[in-house]
């Protein structure tokens, strides 16, 4: 008699395109064979995480159409099965697969597509946490709020890509305007962002990039300004900062900081 | 104080300044809402039929071609990146 | 909770409901689609004030021989407490093993083994949630050869020996009972009736597997004639109790979830009449 943690065992090999001889045995075969039922649940099974990844990377399965993606999601589930049973959060490592994924080599801005798919399904599946708002630091001295350690919202994500993925995106969208994108106009770096309701995304310049990386890495405010004034391009710190605090991608981690800042004072 | 020090107190003294409604926010492409929300269910896919190839879609990949918006997407060398 | 008729609340649904906030006698969600930080939540917890609710797990795999994962249950454990819904839910199917989850209610052998496992795991369950469970009877596709007990029995025991309820699916019943060549009605026989806490009603496909027929059930249809009946055969004998449409795969407009939803809600105010005048 198969045990309980060898049958388990063997109906994952299953899913995974194994031959399991005693697992066949111990099912009850008829009209319709043990192999045949055993299918049944292997079929659900990639059928509805293929499912599941169709809804969190849908731009990448407009661009490629629904049969290309069930294909290549296929391949990706038997790979790499989910590790928690939320499907809103899985699919982490499909990025990665396709872009190593030999079909889709005629596609090379398919990958940072997913990226952003990611990042926009990351984003709504955040928490709406307390972000940082002009009025936490109107009353500091300008100089304490150049030392306060910043760090961005969570969900809030900076992509960069060789490819100009949001206007990719944009033609990628149901009922979007029938435009085409030319690869030629460059790479494009973009801010995603959980809000209220929603996720969405903003383009960024050069510079508001490289201040933004400085915040991901966990810079004050003046070291995250000074690597903005490096770009070379033109850097609009007052303008940059009044923008990202009005995005609210700026999470209000210091609030205990400025607290204990403005008891020293 | 530094100069990096001043043009951030100005920078900031400005920034705050400013109206919310003077801040623009670009391009913001929205994408989610609530009704993006359920991937998991308890039902069973359809197309879960037994079926009776045993090699499934060994070769699919390889037969099928994108066919979606890619077509929109043009220029560029595939070496790009 | 009252034994009115509901309606299972899936996301294309939710900005309309949330809008109009239609009658119905209760709302019920699929646990794993709340326990991120998205806004879908924030929506439910709105609904509160006007709908009472039913917390369906679909991921606790209740039959795991690994055991609970502590992760899932202590998210599941934080919406429960949020959300205070007045029943909760999960299946007898196992769906993990080696830590990969298969996103699917796999079927158990029905075992002294096997109801050692799952007892245990309810056990705990309800332990975490300081509160009773409904465990439902699942759609299968397959039996075991070394299976010792029917699934009515094994429902049985779970209940007299971990002390959870039953959510008796009767569209399940049907497939299973098609599939594995069962007699519905001995299967109804067979059940502790004061366990049950709510019925689920859904649409199934059939599909051809070998040439022969097999019972997909993949709610994507309205509730089959042969359910319905089943149904009242059920109502007949253990009585009526909070009812649930289910509608997940060619969701239809809201309003036809509603149709159906009625016609058991007809069913069960029949039933209740019925009693009343026996009584």
């Amino acid at each position: 008699m198969l045990a309980l943690r060898d049958l388990q065992a063997a109906l994952a090999g299953i899913v995974r395109g194994e031959d399991q001889p005693r697992l066949e045995a111990a099912v009850i075969g008829d009209a319709i064979t043990a192999a045949a039922r055993l299918r049944i649940y292997r079929h659900h099974i990639e059928q509805s995480l293929t499912t599941a990844l169709a809804a969190t990377f849908s731009t990448v399965q407009a661009i490629v159409g629904e049969d290309f993606f069930r294909a290549m999601a296929r391949r990706y589930v038997a790979g790499d099965l989910p590790c928690q049973p939320v499907l809103a959060e899985y699919g982490a490592g499909f990025p990665a697969f396709i872009a190593g994924y030999e079909p889709a080599t005629s596609l090379p801005y398919l990958a940072d597509v997913a990226r952003l798919d990611w990042a926009l399904n990351f984003a709504f599946h955040s928490p709406a946490a307390n972000h940082l708002t002009p009025a936490d630091l109107s009353s500091l001295p300008a100089e304490r709020v150049a030392e306060l350690p910043l760090a961005l919202a969570p969900g809030t994500a900076v992509l960069r890509s060789s490819y100009p993925i949001d206007r990719i995106w944009r033609v990628s969208q149901p009922g979007a305007a029938d435009e085409t994108v030319d690869l030629g106009v460059g790479g494009v770096s973009l801010l995603v962002l959980r809000r209220e309701d929603d996720a969405a995304f903003v383009g960024l310049s050069e510079a508001e990039e490289a201040f933004l990386s400085a915040v991901e890495r966990g810079e004050t405010l003046e070291g995250a300004a000074e690597v903005g004034f490096q770009t070379g391009g033109a850097f609009d710190l007052s303008t940059t900062f009044a923008r990202l605090l009005a995005l609210k991608a700026i999470a209000a981690t210091q609030h205990h900081f400025v607290e204990r800042v403005e008891k020293a004072l | 104080m530094n100069t990096t020090r001043i043009a951030i107190a100005s920078a900031l003294a400005a920034a705050l300044a400013l109206p919310a409604t003077v801040q623009a926010q670009g391009n913001m492409e929205k994408c989610y809402g609530v009704a993006k929300a359920g991937k998991n269910d308890c039902q069973t896919a359809k197309s879960s039929c037994a079926g009776t190839s045993k090699t499934d879609h060994q070769n699919d990949a390889w037969i099928s071609v994108p066919k979606g918006t890619c077509d929109k997407i043009v220029g560029g060398k595939l070496t790009a990146g | 909770m009252r034994a009115v008729a509901g309606i299972g609340l899936r996301s294309p649904h939710i900005a309309e409901v949330a809008h109009d906030r239609p009658a119905t006698g209760f709302l019920e969600i699929h646990a794993e689609n709340y326990l991120t930080g998205s806004p879908a939540l924030r929506t439910i917890e709105r609904l509160r004030g006007d709908y009472e609710f039913s917390l369906h797990a679909v991921g606790l795999s209740l039959g795991s021989v690994e055991g609970l994962d502590d992760t899932h249950l202590e998210r599941v454990a934080a919406l429960a407490e949020r959300l205070a819904p007045a029943l909760i839910s999960d299946h007898l199917a196992w769906s993990v093993s080696g830590g990969r989850y298969f996103n699917d209610l796999l079927p158990l052998p029905y075992t002294e083994e096997a109801l050692d496992v799952v007892v245990g795991n309810v056990l705990k369950l309800q332990d975490r949630l300081k509160r009773q469970v409904l465990v439902e009877n699942p759609s299968c596709y397959l039996g075991f050869a070394h299976s010792t007990l029917s699934e009515p029995a094994f429902l049985g025991e779970l209940v007299r020996r971990s002390g959870c309820g039953l959510l008796l699916d009767v569209n399940n019943i049907v497939v299973t009972a098609h599939n594995l060549r069962l007699d519905p009605a001995a299967w109804l026989a067979d059940l502790p009736a004061s366990a049950i806490g709510e019925y689920h009603l859904a649409g199934h496909a059939v599909n051809d597997a070998d040439g022969e027929p097999i019972l997909i059930d993949d709610h994507g249809s309205r509730v089959s004639e042969g359910v319905w009946s089943l149904f009242d055969a059920v109502l007949e004998r253990h009585g009526p109790r909070p009812t649930l449409l289910e509608w997940d795969t060619d969701i239809p407009a809201l309003g036809v979830l509603f149709e159906e939803a009625a016609r058991a809600g007809h069913a069960l105010k029949v039933r209740a009449a019925t009693d009343a005048r026996a009584a």
